[in-house]
């Protein structure tokens, strides 16, 4: 009897809609559980080294879709993170001028004041995705290194014309009855960074925020959008000749890495003593998630997480060494390249390296009894 | 059944499908194909010989849009696909196979075969995220497609493993599903006993056949094993130096003096 002639199990809808909403609705969970938990058993110092960790997962995973699952090596990623960051930070500076008369932090947890920044954060998102959507168009003609160096180019660019923005106008009173032409400096900070941004950014909002771009990256994985991206990454003339749209496939790509790396940037600007400015957008920080793409392994979630979350670390470990940090990046990056060049995961997830009795689940069946 | 089937295909033997006139390309200087024509009815079976180099790939590459032709015309089913990108020939309906394998080796044997069926859905990034109902069943349906094209070629039990770590025989099976589940109205097969055993060979000549009845899938084959390509294909076109020396039936082929002259020369050549 062939799969297709028998109907495809008719699981009821509502368990589907559980199976579907769970792993969103655990993760919220376990933000809270964070939020409340962590800070009073850790302290605030490794509170704070947790959020680094979280928002650098973020942006790894989301490099992830471009570098890992596509194939593409952009080096940009800061700067889709660094538009991110000023658009949202923005927003809530001088929202909260106009409508509370001061920048300070407004409300408590799920307070009118969070609530703006996660509208902030999202339109960070969303101006970061229009502008992966310019920088992905040069990548339907250009490949490998020349892909690369005007996704370089991007940030560094980028940077400079950070630099040339106005002072920061932080008076309520001056930003109400200011012309226009104030806005035309684009008042966020010049060369010295964009400071005042409330702080709204906490452990509850970052994990819950990582667990959304978790699921979207593995659902999109797996997903016929996921195995498109992948097979651009596998062979891109064999994917044209099994109909892959290898444009589209590598657009939608930047566009939604470009948004998770903006909602990251928002979360980056609203962090308590981070004050964002030009040089985040430069190609040092895009570096730092390239070698976690790379350490984590082509395309795989859990791995480039792993890698987030210990390179995020280092520099705490590294401290007295400071300056020496890119070298010893560099240094691990070859070493790396030599003893495991498929990364720590290769392809695989790390329930991949499991043994196979803890995979098969009861409820779980095999591909084949669930074709049939 | 089997009556109404031969019926059809006997029937629709008389339509022209892939309509090929006057196609040319040369790279620099090399004229690697030259006035290039074809006409493959449905559910016909032609082969394409021709010693190493005469261009048979490049023709392949041309009716494909992996190369824009630079003379010539292409239409399939009366609809013109010059121009077109080679995702969109692939819609229209030809599919194809490679001379050096190019599956996705990273990827399942499902995932291979799915990623081909994917040709005819619309997804959504939102209902993706969400994994909604339509999600399911359109991933679902997807699968079980996918699963049915394995059992009939035997794969099914290998589904979850990598492409890579087949066998050289069934990669190239695998080579010949993925393009099946595009499903194609015109399928061209670059070399696929290449490399094979004289049984593997014989099992291919054969599955070749039903896959054209099965399928109904007009199809055009590359082959360097002679005795295959007299055995299966009901018209054959020589090429040398790009230039097409010879058309017509098996035996037509293998007589003609310019054919026996070129595959001589090639073999002197090669000496
Ligand atoms: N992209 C290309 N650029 C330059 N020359 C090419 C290209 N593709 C094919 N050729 C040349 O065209 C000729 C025909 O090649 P091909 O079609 O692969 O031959 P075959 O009949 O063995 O499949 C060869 O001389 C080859 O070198
Ligand atoms: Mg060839």
């Amino acid at each position: 009897m062939s799969a297709s002639d028998v109907l495809i199990e008719p699981t009821s809808h509502g368990v589907n809609i559980l199976k579907s909403a769970a792993p969103i609705l655990v993760g919220i969970a376990l933000a809270v559980g964070i939020q409340f938990l962590l800070p009073s058993t850790v302290g605030p110092y490794y509170s704070r080294l947790v959020i680094d960790a979280g928002i650098a997962m973020i942006l790894a995973v989301s490099l992830n879709i471009v570098n890992g699952m596509t194939g593409q090596f952009s080096i940009g990623h800061a700067g889709f993170m660094t538009i991110g960051a000023y658009t949202a930070g923005s927003i809530t500076f001088y929202s909260s001028l106009l409508i509370w008369g001061t920048a300070a932090k407004h409300g408590s947890f799920l307070g009118s004041g969070e609530w703006m920044f996660v509208i902030a954060c999202l339109c960070g998102g969303i101006t970061a995705s229009i502008a992966g959507f310019v920088v992905g168009l040069p990548s339907l003609r250009l490949r490998g290194d020349y892909l690369a160096i005007v996704t370089l180019g991007f940030g560094e660019i980028l940077r400079v014309l950070l630099q040339q923005t106005g002072k920061v106008v932080d008076n309520a009173e001056i930003v109400r009855n200011a012309p226009l032409t104030t806005f035309a400096t684009v008042p966020v900070g010049g060369a010295i960074g964009f400071d005042g941004i409330p702080k709204y950014t906490t452990l509850f909002w970052v994990y819950a925020f990582l667990a959304i771009t978790v699921i979207f990256a593995y659902r999109l994985k797996r997903s016929s959008f996921g195995r498109a991206m992948l097979s651009v990454r596998e062979d891109e003339i064999a994917a044209q000749a099994m109909g892959i749209n290898t444009s589209r496939q590598k657009l939608l790509a930047f566009i939604t890495a470009a948004f998770f790396a903006g909602v990251g940037g928002g979360l980056l600007a609203h962090e308590s003593g981070v004050i964002i400015s030009p040089k985040d957008a430069g190609f040092q920080r895009s570096f730092d998630y390239v070698i976690m793409t790379v350490l984590g392994g082509r395309g795989s979630i859990t791995g480039v997480m792993l890698a987030a979350i210990l390179l995020s670390g280092l520099p705490e470990v590294l401290r007295d060494f400071e300056r020496y940090r890119i070298i010893i990046y560099a240094a691990l990056l070859i070493f790396m390249m030599l003893s495991r060049p498929q990364g720590l995961f290769g392809i695989h997830e790390i329930w991949d390296f499991f043994p196979r009795s803890w995979k098969t689940l009861p409820w779980k069946k095999s591909p084949r009894e669930e074709a049939q | 059944m089997n009556q109404v089937l031969e019926h059809r295909s006997a029937g629709a033997a008389q339509q022209t499908l892939l309509e090929v006139k006057d196609l040319g390309i040369s790279f620099g200087g090399l004229k690697a194909v030259q006035n290039f024509n074809l006409t493959l009815p449905s559910a016909g079976l032609y082969g394409l010989i021709g010693p190493n180099g005469a261009g048979k790939t490049t023709v392949f590459n041309l009716l494909t849009g992996i190369y824009q032709p630079q003379t010539g015309s292409l239409s399939l089913n009366g609809k013109n696909l010059l121009g077109c990108k080679p995702h969109e020939v692939t819609a229209a309906g030809i599919a194809r196979t490679f001379q050096n394998i190019r599956l996705f080796p990273n990827l399942s044997i499902l995932d291979n075969v799915r990623l081909a069926g994917q040709i005819r859905i619309r997804p959504k990034l939102v209902s993706t995220f969400l994994r909604t109902n339509g999600y399911r069943e359109q991933e679902a349906a997807l699968k079980a497609q996918a699963m049915d094209l394995l059992e009939i070629f035997d794969l099914q039990d290998r589904a979850e493993d990598l492409a890579q770590n087949l066998s050289y025989g069934h990669q190239r099976r695998l080579e010949i599903i993925r393009a099946l589940a595009t499903k194609p109205s015109v399928l061209l097969l670059d070399e696929p006993a290449a490399g094979l055993n004289p049984q593997e060979k014989l099992a291919l000549a054969q599955s070749i056949r039903q896959i054209r009845d099965r399928f109904e899938v007009a199809i055009l084959l590359i082959e360097h094993d002679m005795q295959l390509v007299m055995d299966i294909c009901e018209r054959i076109v020589v090429l040398d130096h790009g230039v097409t020396i010879c058309e017509g039936t098996p035996q037509t082929v293998q007589n003609d003096e310019k054919v026996i002259a070129a595959y001589l020369g090639a073999i002197a050549d090669d000496a």
